[in-house]
């Protein structure tokens, strides 16, 4: 089954995304990792004002038999999460690129935003 | 080396992702665990057990050897009987627990998985001690196992047989030809609904009655399901996963499994537990039922008023009640129904309510279609 990539978006080899939105960067799991996933049904999202180094653990998502760990494409400071998700974790499953977005940071280094991968090499590595 | 069920191909075919469980690589799921979970409780599933063992018991002595080393008295146990009961050591602690039937002409065991060659030869050095006439058999490779349950599981399986499947009592177990296949039925199962499970020799002859059972099923709905939902079904009813709620040398009082034990007959294991019982301060299997967001897991502590008071031995999201849940060692204390405890998720207390078991009552999908 071949998932969606949106061709606008970074991406890291641990299947998060990256949308750029001016100075911020808004976050979420690709279609690919949700589909791993199957039924999310728990969301544990940060602290807004938090500040997140890049690789570092950004939030926690569970399915019904794992707990899975996000990391944070790149540096920044949390300036919104997704408070939706506490009620509706399944949001992810159903719009992982838009109503399924987990937090959106301040991006600190706008240098490590050319590090994470296009949509033709992450496409590659979900092959 | 990674074994694999006879049934392997079919899984794959139909979509199954795989998971390594005791040495075996099993289906964990095929649609989705929730899917698969709400389809056992409100129709009808089909699962492939093979990674569970078998063991012949065999000899004169059979019976003997079976009273010895278990806590119910088989003497007790009559032709057609399944019996649920735990193996102990000296100290009154679980090796297993398991289920044996006692067929016309001889006695199978289903130890877990990958405790066969475990079980058998505590079983042999036991009779051999004992100077019995009996022997256990590890014929696992030989079987494959399917459990076929939920509310329709008795109607599909009925399709596909000859006898009259309401007459075979809840824990009975019979020789029946299903789909034209001799296989070893007994009512019982692992997930709390009506359900029965198939033990099929030779293994060729298993892809036969999966299919047979899967056209069965077909107008209820039926569906494979993986060790996903295994576990979960298993957890809403409280019962007990060996590898879990046994690991690291647990009694059947411990456990809250006093009520399988047959206190008048001698078995190994027996002076160990009537020193505990009378003692009385051990922790014992608790059900905690979260009442904040968040899912319990296994090794997460269980806290009151800060101090650790237990640790969770299962735990997930129930599928039906869409909450944590919890099964765990508690101090006694703390573990009257009704008490709130706090189980730490990443070092964060969630609150959760001690409750009576099980966590899915009997008539959940009736009040849930």
């Amino acid at each position: 089954m071949t998932h969606e990539v949106r061709p606008d978006f970074k991406y890291t080899a641990s299947h998060e995304w990256l949308k750029i939105k001016g100075k911020h960067g808004v976050v979420g799991i690709t279609d690919h990792a949700q589909a791993e996933l199957t039924d999310i049904v728990f969301v544990e999202l940060p602290q807004v004002g938090k500040q997140v180094k890049k690789g570092e653990e950004l939030c926690v998502v569970e399915s019904v038999k794992s707990v899975s760990e996000i990391y944070a494409p790149v540096s920044g400071k949390i300036v919104q999460v997704n408070k939706k998700l506490e009620d509706t974790p399944d949001t992810i499953n159903k719009s992982p690129y838009d109503d399924g977005w987990l937090v959106e940071l301040e991006i600190a280094q706008n240098s490590e935003v050319t590090t994470l991968l296009d949509a033709e090499a992450y496409k590659k590595i979900t092959k | 080396m990674v074994l694999k069920s006879p049934l392997y191909n079919i899984h794959k075919k139909l979509g199954a992702r795989f998971v390594e469980f005791a040495g075996f690589e099993m289906p964990v799921q095929f649609s989705s665990i929730m899917d698969e979970h709400l389809t056992v409780r409100k129709a009808v599933g089909l699962f492939d057990v093979s990674h569970m063992s078998n063991t012949w018991i065999t000899g004169k002595d059979a019976l003997k050897l079976l009273s010895l080393t278990a806590v119910e008295d088989a003497a007790r146990v009559p032709v057609g009987k399944s019996q649920y009961t735990v193996i102990l050591r000296e100290n009154g602690t679980i090796i297993d627990d398991t289920i044996y039937m006692r067929l016309p002409d001889k006695i199978m065991m289903i130890p877990n998985a990958g405790m066969a060659e475990i079980v058998t030869s505590w079983l042999n050095t036991q009779a051999k001690k004992h100077h019995l006439d009996a022997q256990a058999t590890n014929v696992s490779k030989d079987f494959v196992i399917l459990a076929v349950q939920g509310p329709k599981s008795r109607e599909t399986l009925q399709k596909l047989m000859k006898e009259n499947l309401s007459a075979l009592q809840f824990f009975g177990c019979m020789y029946a030809d299903i789909a034209g296949v001799r296989c070893i039925l007994s009512h019982t199962g692992y997930t709390g609904e009506l359900g029965y499970e198939l033990q099929i020799t030779p293994t060729s002859k298993a892809e036969k009655v999966f299919n047979a059972i899967v056209d069965a099923g077909k107008e209820y709905g039926i569906k494979p399901i993986g060790l996903g939902a295994r576990d979960t079904l298993r957890l809403e009813k409280c019962f007990m996963l060996a590898g879990n709620e046994f690991a690291g040398g647990r009694t059947p009082l411990e456990a809250t499994l006093g009520w399988t034990i047959f206190w008048d007959h001698e078995f190994i294991g027996k002076p160990a537990l009537v020193k505990q019982k009378e003692a009385g301060t051990f922790q014992r299997m608790t059900c905690l039922e979260c009442t904040d967001k968040g899912i319990p897991r296994h090794g997460c502590e269980i806290h009151k008023d800060g101090k650790k008071v237990g640790i969770v031995t299962s735990g997930t999201l129930s599928p039906c009640l869409n909450t944590g849940i919890a099964m765990g060692y508690v101090d006694p204390a703390c573990r009257e129904v009704g008490t709130v405890l706090e189980i730490m998720v990443r070092d964060k207390p969630v609150k959760a309510k001690v409750i009576k078991p099980p966590f899915v009552p009997k008539d959940w999908a009736q009040k849930n279609s």
